[in-house]
């Protein structure tokens, strides 16, 4: 990745962290006029009790039936903090064939993502559980590589026969700009949507050459990927102690 | 609002699918261009050397494959490329369809660069020399060294003899 398009997207990247962060407060003041007591003094404790939600991707499944030269798995899990704070972690594996006429290896990579989602829906009520969020992640991926066997084409001069360069071990650090809605189906059961903005740290490690396919990332040679997710979850919930509800 | 909503994810997924595609296209050019330009000086005096614009110049490459002779009319730059295997490659150049040919030789250093998947692996090139006999050509120069996909640069510069 260029230096112009590595700082395109931290340009993009610094905005969207920006915006992001100065939307919060508006939706914080929101969520917490509407936890404030006539006073306008006494907050109530956060009401909403605890939930673990643990969804799959159904677009990165439905892609394996798709795709003929990658596979990957998706899975992501959230735990719900406090003040419509989440945090958020994503994890997979995947591979990528090339075979083509001029270009032939193999890849595969697993990989995790940490990071938050933050509500900016207020609730209806503490049983409300549907959410729009936004929220910001850091990506890791340990990726392996096998031997590449390579023509280079030349309509003039003939192409060069078969060359090979080693197969190799290296990472893949990303940030991950996220926001989506997520909405309670059935009890526990919920379907949602990510448009994930993913930003590569270490294009230079891609040099010699960019795997095709990097599960939890997207095309490798590209320095941005911009990523949806239908995910299918279902959370888990217990209340939290010392908390009388108030009537919703 | 929870079925609308279930429904919109549905499409969206289908949409998101059926819009991809197997490989990329390259959109990239996938050869390093060599730039040519040929020049001249309108005098014996002269200092500074000004396009010639050849009426029907001629390239041919020296190899053992069959080729199209790359045909050029009224030009002053010509593309050309070299060769991936070696770090040396001929041409033979006439300013004329029917004129004598002279050899251009290319001694150059190759760099091997990954494009992308698209577009595969390609090699760049750093000239070393430019050789030429002396027909039509009184001299070449190098102008830059650096040969990739870039086509927008000169790269050597052909002096023709001021009879052509």
């Amino acid at each position: 990745m260029s230096i112009q398009s590595m700082c395109k997207y931290l340009f993009i990247l610094t905005i969207s962290v920006w915006v992001m962060c100065s939307s919060m407060p508006v939706f914080a003041q929101a969520q917490d006029a509407a936890d404030t007591v006539s006073d306008g003094k006494v907050k109530k404790p956060d009401s909403a009790g605890h939930q673990l939600c643990l969804g799959v991707d159904l677009v990165r499944l439905g892609s394996n039936y798709y795709y003929t030269d990658r596979k990957g798995y998706e899975f992501q899990a959230d735990y719900y903090l406090k003040n419509e704070f989440y945090l958020a972690a994503e994890g997979g594996w995947g591979n990528s064939t090339v075979n083509y006429t001029d270009l032939k290896y193999t890849s595969s990579n697993s990989f995790i993502q940490l990071g938050f989602n933050k509500s900016i829906l207020a609730r209806d009520s503490w049983k409300d559980w549907d959410m729009m969020m936004m929220g910001l992640r850091a990506g890791f991926a340990p990726i392996s590589r096998s031997s590449v066997s390579y023509i280079v084409m030349d309509s003039v001069w003939g192409n060069t026969p078969t060359e090979t360069l080693p197969g190799k071990n290296y990472n893949a650090f990303w940030l991950e700009l996220t926001g989506g809605m997520r909405v309670e189906i059935f009890k526990g059961l919920y379907a949602g949507w990510n448009l994930r903005g993913k930003f590569i740290m270490n294009g230079k490690s891609f040099r010699e050459l960019a795997p095709l396919y990097i599960a939890g990332f997207g095309r490798g040679d590209k320095g941005a990927n911009f990523i949806f997710n239908v995910y299918l979850s279902y959370g888990i919930r217990w209340e939290r102690k010392s908390v009388n509800r108030l009537k919703s | 609002m929870t079925r609308t909503a279930a429904t919109l994810l549905l499409f969206c997924a289908m949409m998101w699918v059926a819009c991809s595609q197997q490989r990329q296209p390259c959109l990239d050019p996938v050869t390093a261009s060599l730039i040519v330009s040929s020049v001249h000086f309108k005098s014996d005096t002269s200092k500074i050397p000004v396009d010639s614009s050849l009426p029907s110049a001629v390239f041919y490459p020296v190899t053992v494959l069959p080729n199209d002779t790359n045909l050029y009319s009224s030009s002053s730059a010509f593309i050309l490329s070299l060769s991936p295997d070696t770090g040396f490659c001929q041409w033979l150049f006439s300013p004329t369809r029917n004129g004598a040919l002279d050899t251009i030789s290319f001694y150059y250093q190759r760099r091997l660069e990954f494009l992308s998947n698209a577009c595969g692996f390609i090699y760049f090139y750093n000239l070393d020399s430019v050789r030429t006999t002396h027909k039509a050509i009184d001299s070449a120069d190098i102008l830059n060294a650096t040969v990739n996909n870039n086509v927008n640069t000169k790269h050597v510069q052909i002096f023709i003899h001021p009879n052509y």
